[in-house]
């Protein structure tokens, strides 16, 4: 009856895939009323650890959960909202059309009365509920008009709110600043101490390092699905952080890398003043064979460049060139034309014909060199997607006419970069290349990129997995705002060095100034 | 367990038709002397030739995704059309055929500036089109039946004989070919299948979305109004033929996309499906003499097939999702937004996001 149940406690805590240790033998507990921040790299074991907690993926047996004092039934989504886990992702799952109050009553249904709803009194505890976090906003406004640091706020009270008062015991916040100026990331960590002082235990998954110290929280650091140190953000200095946050692997693609010759260096690829959707004002410029990462935080304008260079739509200012001609943007079969090959993040969405074969994948950019009328010319298809499959170690090593459903994640990716690597393309645009696949793929399309730069290619990598960008590029950008806010290369280019750079929101002077105008 | 029997499904599934097929002789030979006979033979063949073009005429955009339902209504418009230029306008034959046929072209062409241009959602667009085409119909006529011409050349268009059938099924073969050809051996066909995997990245690979998309729809109509010609020609003019052959060439269609090549529409299964239906329509109606079979075959024919694809696709997802799920896992179970499809299946995400 004294000390409340910890908000969690979790040991022994281990998952694999596919024989993998995503997650191995993780333990961790949080206090009632405790903020405590999770931060690791990519592939740390952070989101399986999180989807553990929600009940999506269920743990190697041995693991035990307890969640406010109740045992969590691993795998049972249901349990862990009984048990009194909530979850606000990064997505917030909001609609901006609608009100706060509808957003709210979406997941936690109005007061009725014979099946009409009551207003005054849905009204009434919207604003209830809203105060729980600290907001004092008008529940009828649209949620469009809130600003985004509102809108995580709202986010936030719907899982505090409805029959379920009370109960909440967990709150876990997955990354809920990603795309938040630093302004207004000061009120989120606001709000989240509101939460976190009515005894309710908060875990905060978070990718920016400055954020750690503004919430003044105890740390959690994850490296390769494993525990590596626990402490205070008074005790710790950014430095430590990082220290425990890199680790050493990419070793043989950096080798190679390093032991390829770059020639030419005349600029094949230019971007000046490109304004598009997050990008504000880019400017760069990459030679054949050079190698340029991009790194940045969601929300930086990394996950949208590669494709705005591309020219998937035309951009709002600023010009693009490949090998001397500009690109107008909005055509990608003539930015194709002009040797611009473009790798999308998302392989179901945007790059893969997942119901088509691996063939129909690999030649759909070129297929024109297969047509001798009346005819296309499938031994040829088949032999040209024969040779590739060989190439990259394919597998199954026949199976280009299985849709590509049939393979797995990382071949599937392999068939895309060889639909790209085929068109001998001058500029290599790439976007997260490697994300999602195994470890020999990735070495794979590693060594193809680096091949493809040695014959003359300029290539643009953007991806989170910094290891990846050191371990294959001459340089890194990295992006804030929508602005090239840094360049490393050379010594200076050490996982360290880029991840700090890139996790830090408040050091550099082009950003005030854009948060000045903005 | 649960594999073995999918795999062994698999390869009946491909042919149920053909099995079907079999059943439905088989067992209306036994049933009544009236139906192996080789002018039943006749009269199925030529009978479904009209519905069999205006399948293949909604296939080619169906294979990128896009519904032309307007076929129907295109296919009466150029038949009237047809009829009325020989006997108000003292037009050829030929040239008739060709003006009616044009016409058809231009339908599609002003269905593909509404979905390519205007970004109308080709269902919306299409049937729309349909009505407007109902109310032209009805302009021109009165709402009266126009007569027939009286020229025998026009009808010998399509009841000439060849090796016991009439020459329209001929006609219909060879466009099955032609539209074959097209879809499976060319660029432009592989064009369409891509469009209709994945619209976003058929853009990003350098395919002319829009054109395509396009160039089918003009397909459709040139393809249904020839349809339209030959029913004119065939059972004279109608006013209401043509919307009541949509959802026959529908149920054709979707059940074509279950056989042969399962989840892809193709031809051959269509045409498979066409016979498959008529034999069973024209057995049944021999044993039972009733009026409402066609109806009832083709509504529960599209019901069962569009079904069978959902599932069809829910277990081939099922089957592969826990391999997927583990092998990118393995490399990069952190990445935050990695896996769209975890994403989406993650039920606390899809539970916070009632827009998706």
């Amino acid at each position: 009856m004294s000390e409340p149940s910890p908000a969690l406690a979790a040991a022994n805590v281990g998952k694999s895939f596919g024989g993998t240790a995503a997650l191995d033998d993780f333990s961790m507990s949080i206090a009632a009323g405790e903020v405590r921040a999770l931060v690791g790299g990519n592939g740390s074991g952070k989101s399986t650890f999180i989807k553990i907690l929600s009940g999506y993926h269920k743990p190697e047996p041995g693991a035990r959960i307890v969640i406010g004092g109740s045992p969590l039934n691993t795998g049972d989504p249901a349990s862990s909202r009984r048990v009194g886990a909530r979850f606000v992702h990064q997505e917030l799952g909001l609609v901006d059309e609608e009100t706060v109050l509808d957003n709210l009553a979406v997941a936690n249904g109005y007061p009725t009365l014979g099946g009409t709803v009551r207003g005054k009194a849905a009204r009434r505890a919207a604003s209830a509920t809203l105060a729980r976090v600290g907001l004092d906003i008008d529940p009828r406004v649209k949620l469009g008009q809130l600003t985004a640091a509102e809108k995580t706020g709202v986010a936030l009270a719907r899982t505090l709110d409805g029959i379920s008062t009370g109960q909440v015991k967990l709150l876990v916040l997955d990354e809920p600043t990603a795309t938040l100026p630093a302004a207004e990331v000061r009120q989120v960590l606001q709000m989240v101490h509101t939460v976190a002082d009515q005894g309710i235990g908060v875990l905060y998954v978070t990718h920016r390092l400055d954020e750690i110290f503004q919430l003044g929280a105890t740390v959690t650091i994850l490296r390769n699905g494993r525990h590596v140190a626990d402490g205070s953000s008074q005790q710790m200095t950014r430095a430590d952080l990082v220290n425990y946050l890199v680790g050493s692997e990419f070793e043989d693609a950096r080798d190679e890398a390093d032991h390829t010759e770059r020639i030419g260096s005349k600029v094949a690829f230019e971007v000046s003043h490109l304004r598009s959707g997050q990008l504000d004002d880019v400017s760069f410029s990459v030679a054949g064979g050079e190698i340029v990462g991009i790194s940045g935080v969601t929300g930086s304008g990394r996950e949208s460049i590669a494709g705005t260079l591309f020219g998937r739509e035309r951009p709002d200012a600023g010009e693009v060139r490949a090998n001397g001609q500009v690109i107008r943007g909005g055509r990608p079969d003539e930015s194709i034309r002009l040797g611009i090959a473009f790798l999308p993040a998302d392989r179901k969405r945007e790059s893969g014909l997942m119901d088509l074969s691996a063939r129909e994948n690999l030649t759909v950019s070129s297929l024109r060199e297969f047509w001798r009328i009346p005819v296309l010319l499938r031994r040829r298809e088949r032999a040209e997607t024969q040779r590739w499959f060989e190439r990259l170690g394919i597998r199954p090593a026949s199976g280009w006419e299985l849709p590509m459903t049939g393979l797995s994640g990382g071949n599937q990716q392999k068939v895309l970069v060889a639909k790209w690597l085929r068109l001998n393309p001058s500029v290599l645009l790439l976007d997260e290349p490697t994300q999602g696949v195994d470890v020999g793929a990735k070495a794979e399309i590693h060594h193809q990129i680096l091949t493809a730069a040695s014959s003359g290619a300029a290539v643009v990598v953007a991806s989170t997995d910094i290891d990846e960008l050191v371990a294959i590029c001459h340089r890194i950008l990295i992006l804030r705002q929508g602005q090239v806010a840094a360049e490393v290369a050379g010594a200076q280019m050490t996982v360290a060095a880029v991840t700090k750079q890139t996790l830090t929101s408040d050091g550099s002077a082009l950003q005030l100034m854009s948060e000045v105008k903005g | 367990m649960n594999r073995m029997k999918f795999r062994i499904r698999f390869g009946l599934d491909r042919f149920s038709g053909l099995y079907l097929w079999a059943v439905f002789i088989i067992m209306f030979t036994i049933w009544t002397p009236l139906f192996f006979t080789t002018s039943t033979l006749h009269s199925i063949a030529s009978g479904q030739a009209v519905a069999g073009i205006l399948t293949i005429g909604l296939l080619i955009p169906l294979v990128a995704g896009v519904f032309d339902l307007s076929v129907g209504a295109t296919a009466n418009v150029s038949a009237i059309a047809a009829i009325q230029l020989q006997t108000l306008h003292h037009v050829s034959i030929p040239l008739a055929i060709v003006l009616s046929v044009a016409l058809g072209a231009v339908i599609g062409a002003v269905n593909g500036f509404l979905v390519v241009v205007l970004k109308i959602n080709s269902f919306i667009a299409t049937l729309a089109m349909g009505s407007v085409l109902a109310a032209l119909l009805t302009i021109f006529t009165n709402n009266e039946q126009p007569a027939p011409p009286s020229s025998a050349a026009w009808t010998r268009l399509t009841e000439l004989q060849v090796g016991g059938f009439q020459i329209v099924f001929v006609y219909f073969l060879v466009i099955a070919i032609i539209a074959w050809w097209a879809l499976e051996h060319t660029p432009a066909g592989r064009y369409l299948h891509v469009i209709g995997s994945n619209n976003e990245a058929a853009r990003l690979s350098g395919v002319r979305v829009g054109k395509w998309i396009w160039i089918s729809l003009i397909a459709s109509g040139t393809i249904s109004a020839i349809a339209g010609v030959a029913f004119a020609s065939l059972l004279g003019p109608s006013l209401t033929f043509g919307p009541s052959l949509l959802l026959p060439a529908f149920a054709a269609a979707f059940l074509g996309s279950t056989q042969l090549q399962p989840g892809r529409f193709n031809v051959w299964g269509s045409v498979i499906a066409i016979y498959v239906l008529a034999t069973g329509i024209q057995g049944f109606q021999f044993v039972t003499g009733v009026q409402w079979l066609s109806d009832m075959f083709n509504g529960v024919a599209l019901i069962v097939a569009v079904a069978f694809a959902v599932w069809r696709h829910r277990a081939t997802a099922n089957r592969r999702g826990p391999r997927n799920r583990s092998a990118p896992a393995a490399g990069d179970p952190d990445d935050p937004s990695s896996d769209a499809s975890t994403a989406a299946e993650s039920p606390s995400r899809a539970a916070l996001s009632p827009s998706e």
